[in-house]
């Protein structure tokens, strides 16, 4: 049986969700993973670890990895992996574990995989690429552990009920291993999903006409709940919506389950920051729009019958 | 001790330009020769206005007219009966120095007009206190000139009174008693002191451009203004030390530093541009205005080489913030209004470089753009499989493959042309011009990439290398020699920039090959009659960066339209916003440049704007569905499509 380790990300609000999806793939190829979970709140997250299969938790509430990014981790890392020797340390694929996995390679040399989908065991992943049109499969040579960075949401995390084993960790950091120190965080306010993070996307374009019509897009995802509103350049040009809200290669760029554009033709400009949606639904009242095309349902029409129709349909099938 | 004084300080400004960087632009020594005599001599880019240039060319004849007199004074100073050898006897010397004299105080006279009454925006931010102190003492000088000669005429002293006319004429002021004696004693000695008093307040002055200008436009750039000098990055050789652009003062090329020294802060360029004009940060005269008082205070640390107690600060933020440098959207509007010659959008570049390749500072929404053209090979980030997607829709257009005989004329489509709906019409409709007039080309298809233009205009110079030198590489192997190029910014780099990378190809504007064929007789006559009226708007990198201003014109008449010309047209258009990589950034302050040109155009009444570069059609475009207009935009292939070809474009 492999040793799978999975480094779990801790936040002020518990374990990041993808340390669950990583621990529910570690589990595919080890039936009792290890977690490691460093920084304040660890010891608390263990709970929530072991409830998604993680036997052993390594944890230390030690601030020293919330003020100093990367290295204090990569530090500890390295040092459990030569007292451990584990097969695999699985990471999400986000901007904090990859920082640690990056440095943590450079500490141990071992062969470092990003963008993952799935891995079938220490060995051996794979990935997509060009936009998900090509899958790569990858097998990972040089010395254990292999270090591979999984994509999140690549599977849904899977809870086994199960209590992990809490093995506190004395962390110590020495000041040179600690590098940049984090003075400050500014986190921009927001209401709703992240434009980049929602399931659900409704896009509005020049065809809304003026800023008062994006009222019925803020409704529309009120009903559907959980869903965040967006624009192209052309309706953030205008001056309806503010930029933050912009779609494009100026703009964000978003992967939803759900893309609906309403009013918004299609420019280059703009599909370049949708294209990447599962399932696009298009809205606009001319039919040569390039949208449409590309669309898995388009729609030809007026949007301001549309969109209040569909409003009222979601509202009456939840209703009933 | 004037001239020591003059010397002193002349040196401490010419220490900084040995300083600086070496600049190569000796070649062509004729070509330079000749735009001295036009420009310095001929006074040609002041004249691009009518009065500040008769102002101008007053005041620089006149000077250039009474140096002599300088010598002339000095030796009637020491001694009232000396004067020049033959200069100082013949009439017509007299008769020019009189009139030149008189000129002057009509060309100050048209200059506090201007300052004073007229109040040109031009010189908004300009040091008009100093502008006044340098008038005032070339009237002094030039007054005391007069009021001496007019004096000596009244004591008899024989200085031609008759060439001279206005010094005749002021002499009935003067008797010819001992009051004159003195007067004319003290009229060539305030001439004099004046004069040396301007030498010496000379070097620190904005008015340092007599000396300046002179090697400045001998110095600049030679050929298209649109070439830009490459970096030449080598990372496999450990000892390259690049200079990454423009951090420091040091950094700046002896060209850079000496157009920072001959600014006069006129502001015509200010005046032109299109970052100024919808209310940016950016002003080109600004611009150089604030590096040069930021290498003048800098400047014991600079002839120290830069080591010393206080480091020597870098340019951005500290003389100019961050967004001017992104507001320049390249269009060399200014450079070409720059009577001397000022290279404000190489200065430009160069810090950009800087701040893109050492620092990665940039507007965080052209990192789309960047990373497209790194990975995908253009900014959209597309497939390279998609490139020939518009060629579905028509019949069979040769797609190059490697070992083919090379083509006639490859036709390079350039990414607009291939990814973006609405160039893709414009693609289409060159691609059934080409074919109609029995043109044998291809193109290039998965294996054509971005030139680098929107890298290389956004500072990143190696990304715009790597994709040169991988062009170059495909082009050569082709066995290419003719290129027509759809995208005014793709037929830049293709034909100026190439070169330096091994790529010496004919290169022309699909306008330009059009405009042949319709010439020839292979395109036309046009079937669908009159169009109705078109407007033109040249591209800049078509227009003023390469001179290309009629063959655009000559196919739209071929197509049968009336033409109007916008107020701002050919070597004067204004941008429509998408140049200098702009294409790729947000524009958030002050109005919107493609706004604002299209309603100049929608001003002229036609019902159609014609374009000839993809990115002026996409932008002009935007502007048009913004308002709601009901002009349309669309590129000058596409009108010839339309009328003379059986089917309607597209």
């Amino acid at each position: 049986m492999a040793g799978a380790w999975v480094f779990a990300e801790v936040t002020p609000d518990g374990p990041h969700p993808a340390a669950f999806e990583l621990l529910t793939h570690a589990r595919s190829f080890d039936d009792d993973p290890t977690a490691i979970a460093l920084g304040p709140g660890a010891t608390a997250a263990a709970a929530d670890l072991g409830a998604h299969g993680a036997a052993t938790v390594y944890a230390s509430d030690d601030p020293v990895f919330a003020e100093h990014p990367g290295r204090p981790a990569a530090h500890v890392l390295a040092g459990l992996i030569e007292a451990e020797a584990p097969d695999v340390v699985l990471f999400a694929q986000t901007y904090d574990s990859r920082d640690v996995a990056g440095r943590l390679q450079g500490c141990i040399g071992s062969a470092l995989m990003g963008n993952a989908t799935s891995i079938a065991d220490p060995r051996h992943a794979r990935a997509e690429i060009f936009g998900g049109t090509k899958i790569v499969d990858v097998e990972l040579a040089g010395p254990a552990p292999t270090l591979i960075l999984l994509r999140p949401k690549s599977i849904a995390a899977e809870p086994t009920g199960g209590t992990a084993r809490i093995v506190p960790l004395e962390a110590e950091v020495p000041e040179d291993e600690r590098g940049a120190r984090i003075v400050e965080r500014h986190e921009e306010a927001a209401s709703g999903p992240r434009l980049e993070d929602a399931k659900v996307v409704l896009a509005g374009g020049r065809g809304l006409g003026g800023p008062d019509a994006f009222a019925m897009l803020d409704e529309l995802a009120n009903e559907i709940g959980g869903a965040a509103v967006g624009a192209s350049r052309a309706a953030v040009d205008a001056g309806w919506v503010p930029y933050s809200y912009q779609i494009g290669q100026t703009g964000k760029t978003v992967k939803p389950e759900v893309y609906l554009a309403a009013g918004i033709s299609g420019a280059l400009q703009h599909i370049v920051g949708m294209k990447g949606a599962k399932r696009i639904v298009a809205i606009n009242k001319d039919a040569d729009a390039p949208l449409l095309a590309m669309a898995d349902l388009g729609v030809v029409g007026d949007l301001f019958q549309v969109l209040p129709a569909l409003t009222e349909e979601i509202r009456r099938r939840k209703g009933s | 001790m004037a001239v020591t004084l003059f010397w002193r300080r002349a040196r401490a400004r010419l220490e900084v330009l040995r300083a600086a960087r070496p600049a190569a632009r000796t070649d062509h020594p004729g070509a330079r020769a000749r735009r001295e005599l036009s420009h310095v001599l001929g006074q040609r880019k002041l004249f691009q206005k009518a009065a500040p240039g008769v102002m101008h060319a007053s005041i620089f004849w006149g000077f250039l007219v009474l140096l002599p007199t300088i010598v002339e004074a000095m030796l009637a100073a020491i001694d009232r009966d000396w004067t020049l050898p033959y200069l100082g006897h013949v009439a017509w010397f007299a008769f020019l120095q009189d009139l030149f004299a008189t000129l002057v105080v009509v060309g100050v006279a048209i200059a506090f007009a201007i300052r004073k009454i007229q109040r040109p925006d031009r010189f908004r931010g300009s040091h008009m206190e100093e502008a006044d102190r340098i008038l005032l003492t070339i009237l002094g000088i030039v007054t005391t000139l007069l009021l001496w000669n007019a004096s000596r005429i009244a004591l008899g002293i024989p200085v031609h009174p008759d060439a001279a006319a206005v010094a005749h004429a002021l002499s009935v002021l003067f008797g010819s008693g001992r009051g004159t004696d003195v007067a004319e004693r003290v009229f060539v000695w305030s001439h004099l002191l004046l004069v040396l008093g301007f030498l010496t307040y000379l070097p620190r002055s904005k008015h340092l451009h007599i000396i300046t200008a002179a090697p400045n436009v001998y110095l600049a750039k030679n050929g298209p203004r649109g070439y830009l000098e490459p970096l030449r990055i080598d990372l496999e050789s450990a000892d390259a030390d690049v200079q990454l652009g423009v951090s420091v003062a040091t950094d700046l090329s002896r060209k850079q530093v000496l157009d920072l020294f001959s600014c006069t802060e006129c502001g015509r360029c200010q005046e032109v541009c299109p970052a100024w004009n919808t209310g940016k940060a950016l002003s080109p005269k600004l611009l150089i205005m604030d590096l040069r008082d930021q290498v003048a205070n800098e400047a014991p640390l600079i002839t120290a080489g830069g080591a010393g107690i206080v480091e020597l600060q870098p340019l951005v933020p500290n003389a100019v913030a961050d967004q001017v440098v992104w507001d320049c959207v390249t269009c060399g509007a200014c450079v070409r209004e720059c009577p001397v010659d000022i290279e404000h959008v190489d200065t430009i570049i160069d810090l950009r470089r800087n701040l893109v390749m050492a620092e990665s500072r940039f507007p965080r929404e052209a990192e789309t753009m960047l990373r497209g053209v790194e990975t995908n090979e253009n900014p959209w980030g597309q497939p390279a499989s998609a490139r020939t997607d518009w060629t579905a829709s028509l019949e069979a257009i040769r797609v190059l493959q490697p070992g083919d005989p090379p083509p006639e004329v490859l036709f390079w489509v350039g990414c607009a042309g291939a990814f973006d709906e609405r160039a893709q019409q414009t693609t289409k409709s060159i691609a059934r011009l080409l074919t109609a007039a029995g043109v044998e080309f291809a193109i290039l298809g998965p294996r054509e990439r971005c030139t680098g233009d929107p890298a290389r205009r956004m500072g990143h110079e190696y990304l715009f290398q790597t994709l040169a030198e991988a062009n170059v590489e495909t082009l050569n192997g082709a066995g290419v020699t003719k290129i027509v190029a759809s995208c005014a910014h793709c037929f830049n780099t293709l034909a100026n920039e190439y070169p330096d990378y091994g790529g010496r190809y004919e290169v022309v504007h699909h306008t330009e090959l059009l405009s042949a064929l319709v010439a020839e007789g292979r395109l036309g006559p046009n079937p669908a009659g009159e169009r109705g009226s078109v407007t033109y708007h040249d591209a800049c990198y078509l227009g003023r960066h390469n001179g290309r201003f009629d063959a655009p014109r000559d196919v739209l008449r071929a197509a049968g339209a009336a033409a109007v010309e916008m107020p701002r047209n050919r070597e004067r258009a204004f941008c429509c916003g998408a140049g200098g990589a702009r294409m790729w950034m947000e524009e958030t302050e002050g109005t919107r440049i493609n706004d604002t040109r299209f309603a100049e155009a929608e001003a002229t009444g036609a019902d159609t704007v014609a374009t000839a570069c993809p990115y002026c059609f996409v932008m002009l475009d935007d502007a048009a569905k913004a308002k709601g207009s009901t002009v349309r935009v669309a590129d000058v292939a596409t009108l010839l499509a339309e009328s003379t070809l059986a089917e309607p474009g597209g």
